[in-house]
Formats: structure tokens, C-alpha cells, sequence
């Protein structure tokens, strides 16, 4: 039909480009709520609030990081935030039983590395393999990890090594240690961006059958999407434990979900198929700034979760609309 | 290169048998021709060969070794590449993406080599480059492409596998004609080079001009292959009806309508995505067919009269009144009904009662809003009686009964207010026999009463059988009217072939 027009001449600009930068309205979000923040409290921008912001943040963008792997296959994990206290558990029980030395942190860490790794295999097992629905199934490893977690270490508080939060709380060359883990996180995601997993992933998020008639290996796929989950939801306990400095199996029960949040306030389709890591990550420190700006603003403590709520509903719909308007 | 044999190919879903014998044999360096009507079983044949359907009984043999095809990785490594009807790719990445999945070049172990597929992609973007229109480049996404240069990347995604053997299910049905002579002049530099390949396309011209030898296959079983050169279309439409039914006029009933009978539904120019310019009238009384292959347009038209997605131009007379209907709910009240035969997509409310699923039309139609529950039963009971519709109890939920039944509580919520235009868009689709025969029986009933009704149908026989006039379809218009002794098989087919 030659009636039929032509959609790419009347693409504006600004769509192109958020099309090639998914995270761009999360970006803009993120940019208004740190003006915000330094309106209500002009010491929040300092590189001190800063800092402390990224090292109590550092774990949540590193699980939302974990979550988008899957959610880029049309997957979704619900047990990110059991992994995460299960490799917590698992390294602080190590760390003590082998002395709390450096060899000693740095075996625990490889250890709970390998967990994570573990647990993201029989995550993918259950769902890409057995073929289980993901919602339903990761729920349930979810209440497994949880009760290895309870098994491993029964009650909370199980302090960390010194040297284990000093090194991860503290300086070298006067720039705060977390820094330069967002500088590996950075590095590692701009090798994973190019990486033909990656673009294999999304286009069997984009259909898994037509991935599959084209010759894809989808379960294999979706397979690595999980173990890549897993090891970064334990990458993730490692930072949650750097900044509480202590064991508790329930600590990543609540984080899921925020996980899930910050996929798709960082512009990634929950269908799968399209989205960016980098979103995910300014998704994170969007609930990040929104729970400080809550305080700043000086909310009452009984109304902090509502308004916490609302926030993040507002930051949903903004980024929605943005998305919707410009790439209709 | 490599030659492909199948012996008795057979494969069955639940008790439809959509491939009962197939054998083709495809020798390197020549396009084969498959041509069946709708439903014979040339995708099932197809899909046999590139391992997305696993066959019951048979054998592919290739270079006369017998091989197993277990899924499209097999066949990729077999040597075996396709262009899928419906198309197989990710709409959200980029055309070079999508002509170097699945395998991507990489480069260090894990990166996409970036490089090199651009370079792949630019080889077989520039040999369409002055036929693809605008807005086609190697980084454009897919989402943003129309339908014919779609079709196009789908064309480069088979190449770009280099294989030997390749398989084209209806590689031409969106592309226009320059479009298509520069597909062709690859198929035969493909051709030259040695590569065995098999072409699907509904339209002679191409078949005669591209092909050197053609298969027919009727009713799910090949029923012979012959050299293009020794053959002629009506030589290979006769094979597809078959001899026996060449003379027979499918004991279609006579054409009862009185011509002087009032129009009820008037259509003029009526033009929107996917038909052009369709007039037609349907009279109290009358069953209108509309035929043709699939997708020419004839779903659309109705959907747009039933206002879900409204025309572009033309107009509509219901009892010689315009309307101009923007929603369904519009054209429910205009005194319109639509039965479609994706039930689960335009007809059942799935999980809720069979009462639920009468009523709504009724609700609608009288603006009601509270009502007690006894008066609905005794409504719903007689169009659900008429349909001889089988059912446990008005509170059971829909999803419990069977296909057909299911489209008879469809078909009865539309029956307790009259409707004067009944439209039908493909509504036998999977019910069985005993169905298929209570519904004709019903719409020809009312019919009788004085309802137009116009009948889609992607079975050519129900459409004999039951049409007193049939407009055939061919790319999104009218392209010939059968009515009376003009109504065979053959007419049908005739006209469905013909060259756009």
C-alpha cells in the first residue's frame, strides 16, 4: 500500500534520542531531585552527603543492575534480595570462623561470590529450563535462600572484620573506596553493553519464539541472564555488608522490589527487549535521593513511607509520560 | 551444495491433520515452486524443514543422508535457512542487529564486532538501497520500518546466512513490484552459484517468471510436481481443486434474495489500512461471502464497519441512513454485530459465567443497569436453545466448554436484541463439524428473517456452500464478484490467483 506512511520521517529528534538513551528522562529526574535536595539542604550536595549517599546506595544499584539482566530476556527475579542476604550470611559466618584476617575476607569473598553464582544457576535452571513461570518460581527459591540464610546464621548482628568495613568506608589517595567501585562497576558495564550476549538477551526478550526460530539458544540465554543475576545480587551483598558491617538474614527481603522499581524507572520495559543497565544504576539513586529528600524536607516519621510512595509513583509516571510522548 | 529430499512427511495437532503425505524432492541450483491454497499444508511442509515443527512420521534425507531436524539451531548447522512468513524478527533492535543474529561476528570472545556486522549488513542493505524507500538504514530499528522493507530485512537475515539450502514461506506478499524484480535477480544469481531453493508466493506471474519447477499440494498431501516450462496456470489451479471437483458447483443454494429487496448495509470507497476502495451492498435476506486468500483485506474491512479500527475514507449506509461509526459501541448501536473466529481475542470474557457472556449486547443495547438475574436467564435461554448449545449451568464460566459452544454463546448474546447486519469474520475457525453445521443452519435462518449478513471464511467450501454471492478479494480490494453458476472452485481460485 502506498498509502501507508512513513513513520521514521516525522521521528523528532528528541525521540532518536531517547531511543538510543533509554535512561535520558531517568537522567532528568535524577538531575531535578538533587537540585531539590540542595534546596532543602544545601550540605546534601556536599562531597560528604554524597559519598555517604553512594555508600548506602551502592548495594541497590548493583541488585537493580542484577535485575535488569533477566528483565532484558522478559525475565524477573524475586529472590535477588534472598541471594543478597544469604551471600551476607554466608561471608560474615566466614569471616569469622577463618579469623577475620585479609586472607580471610578475601576467601569469604570469593566464597559468597560462587554462592551467588549457585543460587543464579538454579534460578535459571528452574525457569529457563524447567520452563516454570518466573514469578512464581523465583518467589519460591526466594523462601529457600531465605531459610539457608536463617540456617547459616539464625539471628542478626554478627558483627563484621574491621578491616573488612574501614576498607570499605574509608580513603585511599584521599577519594572514598566506593568510588572506585562505581568506577569498576562503570568499566565492567561498558564491556558488558558490547558484549553479544547482551544484544542476544534483548532479542529474546523481544520474542523468545521468533528468537527461537531465528536459531537462538533461549535457553542457554536466558540461563546466563540469571547466573549473571546471581552474581551480581552477591556483588551486591558485599556492599550492603561494607556499609551495615554486620550479619542479617533478612536485611535483602525488602530490597526486591525496589530492585524491580529501579529497572523500570531507569526506562527498561518490563516485557523485555529494550532498556539500559545505566538506567537501572540512576534508577537506584533516584529512590536513593527521593528517601533523603523526604527527610530533608523534614517529613514526620508516621507519614515518611507514604510520602516515600507517592514520590516514587510521581518519578514513575513522570518517566512514562516523558517516554510516551516523545516515541509515540 | 546440497540437495533436499522428504518422504511422507506427516504431522497432526490434536485431531486436525495439517500434513497427511508430504514429499518434495529440491535438487541445488533451481527455485521449486510450492502453490496450495489456504491451509494444505505448505508452511507445516516448511516449517518440517527448518526445524520449528517436529514431524510425526517421515523422512528428510539431504545429499540422500536421512537427517534429524530437532529444532532451527539443527537445521542453521544443517545447512538450512528460512524466511518466516510471519517474520522473526526483534522489532526493538537495529536492521544490521537482526541480519547478523543469531550467530553476531564477534571479535575477543564476547564483543559484537561491531565492525564487521555494519559491513555485513551495508552488503545487503546497498543491493536494495535504491528500491527499500526511505528511512532504511543499517541502524534504523525494526519497530520503525513499514511493512514491505521488514520484509526486506527478513529477505538479508536469510542471506546472510550464506547456507546452502533456503526456504522463502511468501517472501513477496508486501513488497512492491521493483521490490520484487530485485529479489528475483538474487534468487537467480543464488541460483547460478548452485544453492537449492524453495519459493512460496500465492502469485502466478511470480511463479512463472522466477520458478523451474513446481509442487502442488492439496488437502495436506503433494499431489505432484511438474517443469514450469511444460506447464500453465490453469494447469496448476486445476491440480489444486482437484479433477473430481472441477464440474461440481458445491451444491450452493440458489440465490433466493428477491433484487428488489431493500439494501440494509451500503459500503462505497471504503478505504483504510490494508484494503482500498470497497463497495458493496448486502440485502435483507442475503449472505454476502467475502473470499480470496488470507489477509487480502477482507478481516479489515470488517473491523472497520465494525468501527475497531474506523476507515480512512468512504461511507456507510445502514437502512440507507450515513453513519459514521468511530468504536464498536457505535455500531452496536447502529444495529451492527461482529462474531469473530479469534474467540479468545474478540468474543469470550474468559473466566467469567456463561450469563456474563449472553448478556452484555443486551445490557448495551437497552442502557440497562441493575437487573434481576431471573429475567436475564429467561432471555439468555431461547437464542441459547436455537444454537442447541450445550451447558451445565448459566453460572459455569466460559472457559469450561468446548470451542464450538464457546462461539455459540457468542453468536446468541447478539441474538436476543436483533441486529440487522450480522458480520462474520472467519467464525468457524477451530469448532468441529457438528458446530460448523448448527451455525450455518442458524445464519441462514436468519437470513430468512430478513438480516443482512456477510460471511468471511478462510475455507473456500464453506463459502460455496453457503454464499449466495461472493466478492473475492486480491491485495485489499474487490477484485471479481461471483454469484449464481459462477460460484465453483475453480472461479474462486481463478480469481484468487490472479496477479495483483
Amino acid at each position: 500500500m502506498s498509502a501507508v506512511e512513513t513513520r521514521s520521517s516525522s521521528r523528532s529528534g528528541l525521540g532518536a534520542l531517547v531511543e538510543r538513551f533509554p535512561f535520558l528522562p531517568a537522567l532528568v529526574i535524577l538531575v531535578a531531585l538533587l537540585a531539590l535536595n540542595g534546596w532543602f539542604q544545601p550540605n546534601s550536595l556536599g562531597f560528604r552527603a554524597i559519598t555517604g549517599l553512594i555508600s548506602t546506595y551502592l548495594a541497590l544499584m548493583m541488585l537493580a543492575v542484577a535485575q535488569t539482566y533477566v528483565v532484558y530476556a522478559g525475565d524477573v527475579d524475586l529472590s535477588v534480595g534472598a541471594i543478597l542476604s544469604l551471600v551476607n550470611c554466608v561471608i560474615i559466618v566466614l569471616m569469622e570462623r577463618w579469623g577475620g584476617g585479609g586472607v580471610a575476607v578475601l576467601g569469604a569473598i570469593a566464597i559468597g561470590i560462587l554462592t551467588g553464582l549457585a543460587c543464579g544457576l538454579l534460578n535459571g535452571i528452574v525457569v529457563a529450563v524447567l520452563r516454570l513461570q518466573a514469578i512464581v518460581a523465583t518467589f519460591a527459591t526466594s523462601i529457600f535462600f531465605t531459610g539457608l540464610a536463617l540456617y547459616v546464621l539464625p539471628v542478626a548482628g554478627t558483627p563484621a572484620p574491621t578491616v573488612y568495613w574501614r576498607t570499605y568506608g574509608g580513603r585511599f589517595f584521599e577519594i572514598p573506596f566506593v568510588f572506585y567501585v562505581v568506577v569498576a562497576l562503570a568499566i565492567i558495564l561498558a564491556i558488558a553493553v558490547r558484549a553479544r550476549l547482551t544484544t542476544q538477551m534483548l532479542a529474546v526478550g523481544d520474542d523468545p519464539f521468533k528468537a527461537f526460530q531465528s536459531g537462538l539458544p533461549v535457553t542457554a540465554i536466558r540461563l546466563k541472564g540469571y547466573v549473571l543475576c546471581g552474581v551480581f545480587s552477591a556483588l551486591a551483598a558485599l556492599c550492603i555488608t561494607g556499609d551495615t558491617a554486620s550479619g542479617d538474614p533478612l536485611v535483602g527481603g525488602a530490597m526486591t522490589l525496589y530492585s524491580v522499581a529501579a529497572v523500570v524507572l531507569g526506562g527498561t520495559a518490563l516485557s523485555g527487549g529494550r532498556g539500559s543497565v545505566v538506567g537501572s544504576v540512576l534508577g537506584a539513586l533516584i529512590i536513593g535521593l527521593i528517601n533523603s529528600l523526604v527527610f530533608y524536607v523534614g517529613t514526620p516519621s508516621q507519614w515518611q513511607n507514604l510520602v516515600q510512595g507517592l514520590a516514587i509513583l510521581l518519578a514513575l509516571m513522570l518517566g512514562v509520560l516523558v517516554t510516551r510522548r516523545v516515541r509515540p | 551444495m546440497a540437495n533436499l529430499t522428504i518422504r511422507g512427511a506427516r504431522k497432526a495437532y490434536g485431531a486436525t491433520v495439517a500434513l497427511s503425505r508430504g514429499d518434495f524432492d529440491l535438487k541445488e541450483g533451481e527455485v521449486h515452486v510450492l502453490i496450495g491454497s489456504n491451509g494444505s499444508g505448505k508452511s507445516t511442509l516448511c516449517k518440517i524443514v527448518s526445524g520449528s515443527v517436529r514431524p510425526d512420521a517421515g523422512e528428510v534425507l539431504i545429499d540422500g543422508k536421512p537427517v534429524s531436524i530437532d529444532g532451527p539451531r539443527a537445521a542453521r548447522a544443517l545447512g538450512i535457512a528460512t524466511f518466516y512468513q510471519e517474520l522473526s524478527l526483534a522489532a526493538h533492535r537495529t536492521v544490521a542487529e537482526n541480519i547478523g543474529l543469531p550467530e553476531l561476528p564477534g571479535k575477543g570472545g564476547i564483543f559484537v564486532d561491531r565492525a564487521r556486522l555494519n559491513a555485513i549488513a551495508e552488503r545487503h542493505i546497498s543491493r536494495f538501497a535504491d528500491v527499500a524507500g526511505e528511512g532504511f538504514s543499517a541502524d534504523t530499528r525494526v519497530e520503525h520500518l513499514r511493512e514491505d522493507q521488514r520484509q526486506l530485512v527478513e529477505i538479508m537475515k536469510a542471506l546472510a546466512t550464506e547456507a546452502p539450502i533456503l526456504i522463502f514461506d511468501e517472501p513477496t506478499s508486501s513488497l512492491d513490484r521493483a521490490q520484487v524484480e530485485r529479489f528475483f535477480e538474487i534468487l537467480r544469481e543464488l541460483k547460478a552459484e548452485g544453492r537449492a531453493i524453495v519459493f512460496i508466493s500465492h502469485r502466478m506471474d511470480e511463479i512463472f517468471s522466477v520458478g523451474d519447477r513446481v509442487t502442488v499440494i492439496r488437502d495436506g498431501e503433494t499431489v505432484g510436481t511438474s517443469q514450469i516450462s511444460e506447464t500453465n496456470p490453469a494447469n496448476i489451479i486445476r491440480q489444486m481443486v482437484g479433477e473430481t471437483e472441477l464440474a461440481v458447483t458445491e451444491g450452493a443454494p440458489p440465490a433466493t434474495v428477491e433484487a428488489k429487496a431493500e439494501a440494509v448495509l451500503s459500503v462505497a470507497g471504503l478505504s483504510g489500512k490494508g484494503f482500498a476502495g470497497v463497495s458493496f451492498e448486502v440485502r435483507r435476506g442475503e449472505i454476502l461471502g467475502f473470499g480470496g486468500l488470507h489477509g487480502q483485506g477482507q478481516s479489515a474491512v470488517l473491523r472497520s464497519i465494525f468501527g475497531v479500527s474506523p476507515a480512512a475514507a468512504g461511507s456507510i449506509r445502514i437502512n440507507r441512513e450515513e453513519r459514521a461509526i468511530r468504536s464498536p459501541r457505535e455500531a452496536i448501536r447502529c444495529g451492527l454485530a461482529y462474531v469473530s473466529g479469534d474467540r479468545g481475542r474478540d468474543g469470550v470474557v474468559h473466566g467469567r459465567p456463561i450469563l456474563e457472556n449472553v448478556t452484555p449486547i443486551h445490557f448495551l443495547r437497552n442502557r440497562l443497569s441493575l437487573v434481576r438475574p431471573g429475567s436475564l436467564r429467561e432471555r439468555a435461554a431461547k437464542p441459547l436453545s436455537a444454537l442447541k448449545t450445550r451447558f451445565a449451568g448459566y453460572e459455569q464460566p466460559v472457559n469450561a466448554l468446548s470451542g464450538g459452544n464457546q462461539q455459540k454463546i457468542v453468536i446468541a448474546r447478539w441474538l436476543i436484541d436483533r441486529p440487522d447486519v450480522l458480520l462474520l469474520d472467519d467464525p468457524t475457525k477451530g469448532i468441529d463439524l457438528q458446530a460448523k453445521a448448527d451455525l450455518f443452519a442458524l445464519i441462514r435462518s436468519l437470513a430468512a428473517e430478513g438480516m443482512g449478513i456477510v460471511l468471511y471464511s478462510s475455507e473456500d467450501a464453506e463459502l460455496l456452500a453457503n454464499a449466495d454471492r461472493i466478492l473475492v478479494f486480491n491485495s485489499g480490494s474487490v477484485s471479481r464478484e461471483l454469484t449464481g453458476a459462477d460460484r465453483t472452485r475453480y472461479n474462486l481460485y481463478h480469481a484468487a490467483y490472479e496477479a495483483a
